[in-house]
């Protein structure tokens, strides 16, 4: 074959680029991440996750999770407020500034701080409003939100980034969103709601498409007419009042894996502020 | 490609057999794909996603360390090392622990008798709001082991919620505070906290 050569050179060319750009590429853009440090403290991120949590992590992939829901928020942009968090010394002067910036304040007391003056401006429009009432002696602040569709419809604070699969393996991305996403479920779903939801979904969303994953439970008579200490507490009406319904180990293990996907602290390749209280419970 | 492969002559061209406006097209492709790399890749920062575009303007979007960052991250230390004593509510618990909330010690005007009570632990009885309290097992000194910045953030939240009212405790004060403490007891009540002075 005269031209095995430039042939050799096409597909070494072809498989090559797309091995830089895929592998190498990749791993030398993300490969040594490592623990980070939340924003503004001193706490690490992410932690490793706990032993029956890492199981967990199988369990899902084995029931195919993956399928149906998503573990990644995306995010298409950031806003900022501007908070007034306190008026400093003289009131009139901020109330002054007010009046020009934000008429709808102008009447401001200081019972009523903090108060957020605006919202969802640019960076450079909330700058330059906390400079103006910085100038006049008041203690302004900018708080930093992130925005999206996903994020509006409570699937997380902050898109995700990559700390956020560090100790993942595999990682279970998905791709299709028959259910919501899970990038944050724990901090949505408390370990018994969790359960619950598994065994039977339309007791926790009543329009869920989630089929019940009961083969994870043990449905037995109760003992003396009492509930085990494992048992779920599910609302009246899902199993006869004298049975009561236990997790496996595997239902265990993946409710504790999906407690501990909590995407909600600010990390600084995805910054937001958060608010005192507790965003996690408020969305 | 196939002209230069090839070896035949009756297969050899003479003119290009790629049109030019293709050929522009190409370029003009090339050149808007450049154009949107520049403007998105970040530069293959590892810590630049979009929407942010550069290095430069995920720094702009930090959110500043001020007071409402402490604050929150206070709660958060608060809930997991006080809050099963002195409650998530700072309304104290009988048996266990005084309230936090109105509390003359919390509100006072300086800090060193609060950064000393978790470092050190507290026995015996202590007077809140006019009424002495006693708990059988006092306060461990539950925050000798917390970083500076941690048992301040946790400071400037119970001085700041539930109705309190007082200045900010920064980590250097906190700092400050412990050196000047080194080794020492439990304090032992309301009589040892009054010699320490505010």
């Amino acid at each position: 074959m005269k031209s095995s050569f430039p042939i050799f050179l096409a597909v070494f060319v072809a498989l090559g680029a797309s091995f830089g750009g895929f592998v190498v590429g990749g791993i030398s853009q993300l490969g040594t991440e490592k623990q980070t440090t939340v924003l503004n403290s001193t706490d690490t991120y992410p932690l490793q996750r706990t032993g029956d949590a890492t199981l967990g992590l199988q369990v899902y992939r084995a029931q195919g999770c993956a399928a149906c829901h998503t573990t990644q928020v995306r995010q298409d942009g950031m806003t900022c407020d501007v908070v007034l968090m306190g008026a400093g010394k003289n009131l009139r002067a901020v109330q002054k500034v007010l009046g020009e910036i934000a008429p709808a304040d102008k009447d401001l007391a200081t019972n009523q701080l903090p108060k957020t003056i605006f919202s969802g401006v640019t960076k450079e429009v909330a700058g330059d409003n906390s400079d103006k009432l910085t100038g006049a002696g008041a203690k302004a602040e900018i708080h930093i939100n992130a925005t999206g569709a996903d994020i509006s419809r409570g699937w997380g604070i902050r898109q995700s980034v990559a700390e956020d699969f560090l100790w993942d393996y595999p990682v279970q991305l998905g791709s299709l969103r028959a259910g919501p996403d899970l990038a944050n479920v724990g901090a949505r779903y408390t370990m018994n709601l969790q359960l619950q939801h598994l065994y039977a979904p339309q007791s926790v969303d009543k329009n869920s498409a989630m089929p019940p994953f009961k083969y994870l439970f043990v449905v037995r008579k109760k003992i003396n007419g009492e509930l085990s200490p494992d048992a779920l507490s599910l609302p009246k009406g899902i199993v006869p009042d004298d049975s009561e319904v236990i997790p496996t180990d595997d239902a265990k293990n993946l409710a504790a894996y999906l407690v501990s996907l909590r995407a909600d602290v600010p990390l600084y390749d995805a910054p937001f502020t958060p608010t005192v209280s507790a965003p996690a419970e408020k969305k | 490609m196939n002209h230069d492969l090839s070896n035949s002559k009756s297969q050899t061209s003479t003119h290009l057999t790629v049109p030019i406006w293709i050929i522009a097209l190409m370029l003009t492709l090339i050149f808007l794909g450049g154009v949107y790399f520049d403007h998105h890749s970040g530069w293959f920062d590892a810590k630049v996603y979009g929407p942010y575009q550069s290095a430069g303007q995920l720094a702009a979007y930090q959110p500043l360390s001020g007071e409402a960052a402490i604050v929150a991250h206070g709660k958060q230390v608060y809930e997991i090392n006080c809050g099963t004593c002195h409650g998530p509510d700072g309304m104290g618990m009988p048996g266990k622990a005084p309230p936090l909330a109105g509390s003359e010690w919390v509100n006072a005007k300086g800090f060193h008798r609060l950064v000393e009570i978790p470092q050190l632990g507290l026995n015996g009885t202590i007077t809140v709001k006019g009424q002495p309290m006693n708990f059988p097992t006092g306060m461990a000194a539950v925050g000798s082991a917390m970083s500076d910045a941690d048992l301040a953030a946790i400071l400037t939240y119970i001085r700041a919620s539930w109705g309190n009212n007082a200045d900010a405790v920064t980590a250097d004060d906190v700092k400050a505070v412990r050196a000047s403490v080194g080794g020492h007891h439990a304090i032992d009540g309301d009589v040892e906290l009054k010699t320490i002075p505010e």
